[in-house]
């Protein structure tokens, strides 16, 4: 609202006052008025510092950033279910490069003689042997 | 509160399209609230000072009141800024006013207080002993008789005529800064005028 505007529906004794009001700020003391501006300048530094920043603006995009960082990185909640093949694949693997194991392959024909004597001599023992 | 929402909002335009953007609508929004509180010291230092009358406390008010819209509402649209600042300033005139009755009944029950810390810098209350004009002597007898008559008025006739026709709020605005309806207003403006006419009736500026 303009002073026009204001002054149009006021009485002769509404725009004295105002008047008399309005010169009493133009003659304001000078100590006064550096006060005021001071006074003005404290409060501008007491603006929060993300209003005061950048940060405001940039503040949601960060965090938005971040959270699509967690999203990937962070494990999911739901897990894929591992087969035991695919579990024992690292055992297998192992015994398979062992040099041990290369050398029981060589001894089977071995332990195959000393099984079929072991089976004989059982059999041997469950019926008795007239001879003796 | 409520109804702050209703009146219109310039933020939209002030959204970011780019870097620059967001770097120009910081720094303007600095700018209008300097400009913004630089458009209301006077006149709110000159409002709690009618009320207070006494400077230092005046300018207290002030700035506490500046202090807490940077503070707190810095981010609302600058229309709002203006009932915002004199609701505040009110508020922080009637804490010093309430404070000041306490003290002084505290002190009437201690015989040993002394007075010479109401009382203030001798030097600046003494009376100017330079010659001035007849006119300027006029106006400030004036000033001090509607000051008077001023001070006399209850508080929210006081607030609404300072309001409405010192600093030119409408009657919308008037509402906001009081927290009262529209209605309110006009009646306490009314009758803060016909006072003032009882008292200065042979006012003349």
């Amino acid at each position: 609202m303009n002073v026009e505007d204001m002054n149009e529906g006021m009485s002769e004794f509404e725009r004295q006052v105002r008047q008399l009001l309005n010169d009493s700020v133009e003659r304001m003391p000078a100590a006064v008025r550096s006060q005021l501006t001071q006074a003005r300048y404290a409060a501008l530094a007491t603006r929060p510092f993300w209003q005061r920043s950048l940060v405001r603006h940039w503040a949601p995009a960060g965090a938005a950033a971040v959270l699509a960082v967690l999203l990937l990185v962070a494990p999911r909640g739901e897990h894929p279910a591992v087969s035991p093949i695919a579990s024992a694949m690292p055992e297998d693997m192992e015994l398979l490069a062992d040099s041990d194991a290369l050398q029981l392959g060589n001894d089977q024909d071995l332990d195959a003689d000393f099984y079929e004597w072991a089976a004989g001599e059982a059999q041997g023992a469950a019926a008795p042997s007239l001879g003796t | 509160m409520q109804a702050f929402a209703t009146l219109p909002s310039q933020t939209a335009d002030l959204l970011p399209l780019g870097n620059v953007r967001l770097r120009d609508t910081t720094q303007d929004g600095a700018r209008a609230l300097e400009s913004f509180l630089a458009g209301v010291e006077r006149k709110g230092f000159r409002i709690a000072q009618i009320a207070l009358r006494h400077e230092a406390d005046a300018l207290d008010a002030v700035q506490d009141a500046m202090m807490q819209l940077a503070h707190r509402y810095a981010s609302r649209p600058p229309q709002e800024w203006k009932p915002l600042f004199y609701r505040i300033l009110e508020n922080r005139i009637r804490d010093m006013q309430r404070r000041r009755i306490v003290r002084q009944r505290v002190m009437a029950w201690i015989p040993w207080h002394g007075e010479d810390d109401e009382a203030g810098d001798a030097l600046e209350q003494a009376p100017d002993n330079a010659p001035q004009p007849a006119v300027q002597v006029e106006s400030d007898e004036m000033m001090r008789a509607l000051e008077q008559a001023l001070s006399q008025l209850p508080g929210r006739q006081r607030q609404a005529f300072l309001l409405r026709n010192f600093e030119g709020l409408d009657v919308q605005e008037t509402a906001l800064a009081m927290k009262c309806s529209q209605g309110s207003v006009k009646t306490h403006y009314f009758r803060a005028l016909q006072a003032l006419r009882a008292k200065l009736g042979d006012f003349r500026p």
